[in-house]
């Protein structure tokens, strides 16, 4: 395992941030870190990298018991903040070059690296630009190259793509499948489901600092009771027509309103196929049809309680 | 070197903090110029005032009136009036048309007709009320004692001073001195601006480029000799542009003893530097209270230290010496005025050592907090 979190607690007055907190990420994932706001997602990661104090447990990165002076450690590690850490008095290649230059001392190398960070996020043309000039989009790709460009064997991502534009994110994203591509293991925070479900291999879904389900994106959509959803565009639909559908194999809730009929199942096959027979066999004419599988928004809100959070 | 260089380009950019550490400072200077140069330049424009004497028979006769006037009418550098002797008639014309300050007529008793007060109408009235009172004075002795005539003339015609201006050294006492050397104190300290930056960044608590650069792999103590390194540089050459702009524009002197500056100017950043990280470090405030606190506390120090009143430094000297050895802004000025001013750099050298106790101190206590490698929380 490149990182391994053992029963890691991290309290922050009477608010316990981190409660006996488990993670294990292995080489070449891409791990998903999903949760509400404030269930311990940025604490496990700013504990990992040594930069908060905890309570209790333990936390070995590259199999070494990670602390503030695992300078060799740390020398494979790289950081992309939520918050864009960039110094705005400093050029876009500058900036690059200083936060390389921490990690990498030879000037030759160094130039290289910078030269392909720099290509890597796309602001080539922008390089000579300060990052007062840049967009939001760019500041985040300028953040991100600052923490990748020694290549690092492991990579920390802390919600990268917060307030980015959809052309800007999908180079983010696409930027990090090439990075995992070229061997880098990734820690990968968002708010974002559709994000983590296309980038991650693994999924941790945590809350009030602790784990509450782990997995693949499949293994997780298996755990809750949702399965596919269906929506038929019909313009009349009887009261025991809906009845008797609620009574149809696998069925866990149906609605017909505003002339679309909405069914819910918990599993099963050829749903859609027994559906549509039953409206034929009732001489119903419909109109569209929609079929959806469950999303990681659906097993997340499952998990993690449908009621607003602050 | 890459880091040092890094962390000098990027201070060296940061535009509001290099107008107030080095543009705001030079401001000063200029406009101290101008303010001391037009006082020294009416002192030195001061021009006889002119007076009239109606030319009456009383006159002629009053002989030791006309000696008195002629005294002080004589040209040369203690000339004070610019004597015309007319006709009442043209007097008063010439009085009408401004070209007298006041018109003298003498009669029973000496009298002076103006048309406006003013201070050179004050300067008339005084010199002949001082005349009318030595005049009762001496016709007062010499009617009780007529026969020390002889020795009281003489004692009357010497000028005798009882206090004597003595220098320490060839410098010209120039009490103008204390106010430039006060700014470039403040100057100094503002040096205090870019060890709270510092600070700043290096701190994962503070800013997310301290973050970064905490989880590098790099010694902190190494990143803060680097950041330390740099502030000093750049605040020791703002201190540089100043003094370059002090002596060779506005001909400010700081005697001869040009290595004596810039040790002075070197220790002077130093304690400002600290000072910035030490509030950076200590005050658990905001930004933007922390910037608040270092110019507060700058700025009083520059004030106890004469910036703005010259005789407040000596003062507070008088009054609180122990203020006098923890302020260095004051420590910084009486370097200064102590190079200039003193033959001996016993005093220099006192100030230097005490700044350089301070500048410590407050360094080591800013380093024991800042080499914290972890916190409590971001």
């Amino acid at each position: 395992m490149l990182v391994s979190v053992h029963n890691l607690v991290k309290r922050y007055g009477d608010l316990l941030a981190l409660d006996h907190f488990n993670l294990e990420v292995g080489e070449g994932e891409i791990l998903g870190l999903l949760g509400p706001n404030g269930s311990g997602k940025t604490t496990t990661i700013n504990c990992i990298l040594s930069l908060l104090t905890y309570d209790k447990g333990a936390i070995e990165v590259f199999g070494k018991p990670m602390a503030p002076d695992a300078y060799e450690s740390k020398r494979n590690i790289g950081i992309v903040m939520q918050n864009v850490a960039v110094f705005q008095e400093l050029r876009v290649d500058e900036n690059v070059d200083y936060f390389c230059g921490m990690y990498v001392y030879d000037a030759k190398i160094r130039r290289r690296l910078v030269d392909e960070a720099i290509d890597f996020v796309g602001l080539g043309e922008f390089r000579k630009f300060y990052p007062k000039k840049l967009s939001g989009g760019l500041l985040r790709r300028l953040n991100i190259a600052c923490g990748i460009a020694h290549k690092p064997k492991l990579i920390f991502l802390d919600e990268p793509t917060v307030a980015v534009d959809p052309q800007s994110r999908n180079k983010i994203l696409e930027g990090i499948r090439e990075l995992n591509r070229q061997g880098a293991t990734v820690v990968y925070t968002s708010h974002y489901m559709e994000e983590v479900e296309q980038l991650c291999t693994r999924i941790v879904i945590m809350d009030k600092g602790k784990t509450l389900a782990a997995g693949t994106k499949e293994e997780l959509k298996a755990m809750i009771n949702d399965g596919e959803t269906i929506s038929v565009e019909l313009y009349v639909l009887r009261a025991d027509d809906v009845a008797h559908i609620r009574q149809m194999p696998h069925v866990t809730r149906a609605e017909y309103a505003d002339n679309h009929l909405t069914v819910h199942y918990d599993g099963g096959q050829h749903n859609l196929l027994n559906l549509l027979d039953y409206l034929r066999s009732r001489d119903l004419s419909f109109g569209r049809v929609f079929s959806e599988q469950p999303t990681l928004n659906d097993v997340f809100l499952e998990i993690t309680g449908r009621q607003l959070r602050d | 070197m890459h880091m040092f260089c890094y962390r000098l380009k990027c201070l060296a950019r940061d535009r509001e903090l290099v107008f107030w550490t080095l543009i705001f400072p030079l401001i000063l200077a200029t406009m101290f110029h101008f303010a001391f140069d037009q006082l020294m330049g009416r002192q030195e424009a001061f021009s006889p005032i002119g007076v009239a004497v109606v030319a009456s028979d009383s006159y002629q006769q009053n002989i030791t009136f006309r000696q008195a006037l002629g005294a002080i009418s004589e040209p040369g550098e203690s000339q004070l009036i610019e004597l015309t002797v007319t006709d009442e008639r043209e007097a008063f014309r010439l009085l009408e048309d401004g070209a007298v300050a006041g018109v003298i007529t003498v009669g029973d008793s000496v009298g002076l007709t103006v048309s406006q007060s003013g201070i050179e109408q004050s300067i008339l009235k005084a010199v002949l009320d001082e005349y009318a009172h030595r005049y009762a004075t001496v016709t007062g002795i010499l009617r009780a004692n007529p026969a020390v005539a002889g020795g009281l003339i003489r004692e009357l015609r010497q000028t005798r001073s009882y206090t004597q201006q003595i220098s320490f050294s060839s410098a010209e006492p120039d009490t103008t001195l204390n106010f430039f050397y006060a700014l470039i104190a403040m100057t100094c300290l503002y040096g205090g601006f870019w060890g709270l930056r510092n600070t700043t960044d290096m701190q994962a608590d503070l800013s997310p480029q301290g973050a970064r650069r905490s989880a590098a792999p790099t010694h902190k103590l190494g990143v803060v000799l680097y950041d330390l390194a740099a502030a000093l540089t750049i605040s020791l050459a703002e201190v540089m542009v100043l003094l370059a702009y002090l002596m060779l524009v506005l001909r400010v002197s700081f005697g001869n003893e040009s290595w004596y500056v810039l040790l002075t100017s070197l220790v002077g950043c130093i304690a400002g530097v600290s000072l910035g990280a030490f509030i950076g470090t200590y005050v658990r405030k905001s930004e933007g209270a922390k910037t608040g606190i270092l110019i507060g506390t700058s700025m009083t120090m520059s004030f106890l230290a004469g910036l703005m009143i010259d005789t407040m430094k000596d003062m507070i000297a008088r009054k609180a010496p122990v203020l006098s050895y923890i302020n260095p802004a004051a420590l910084i000025t009486d370097a200064f005025y102590s190079l200039y001013i003193f033959e001996s750099h016993r005093r220099f050298f006192l100030n230097i050592g005490l700044l350089l106790l301070i500048s410590s101190s407050m360094c080591i206590l800013s380093f024991l907090r800042l080499r914290r490698d972890r916190y409590a929380s971001l």
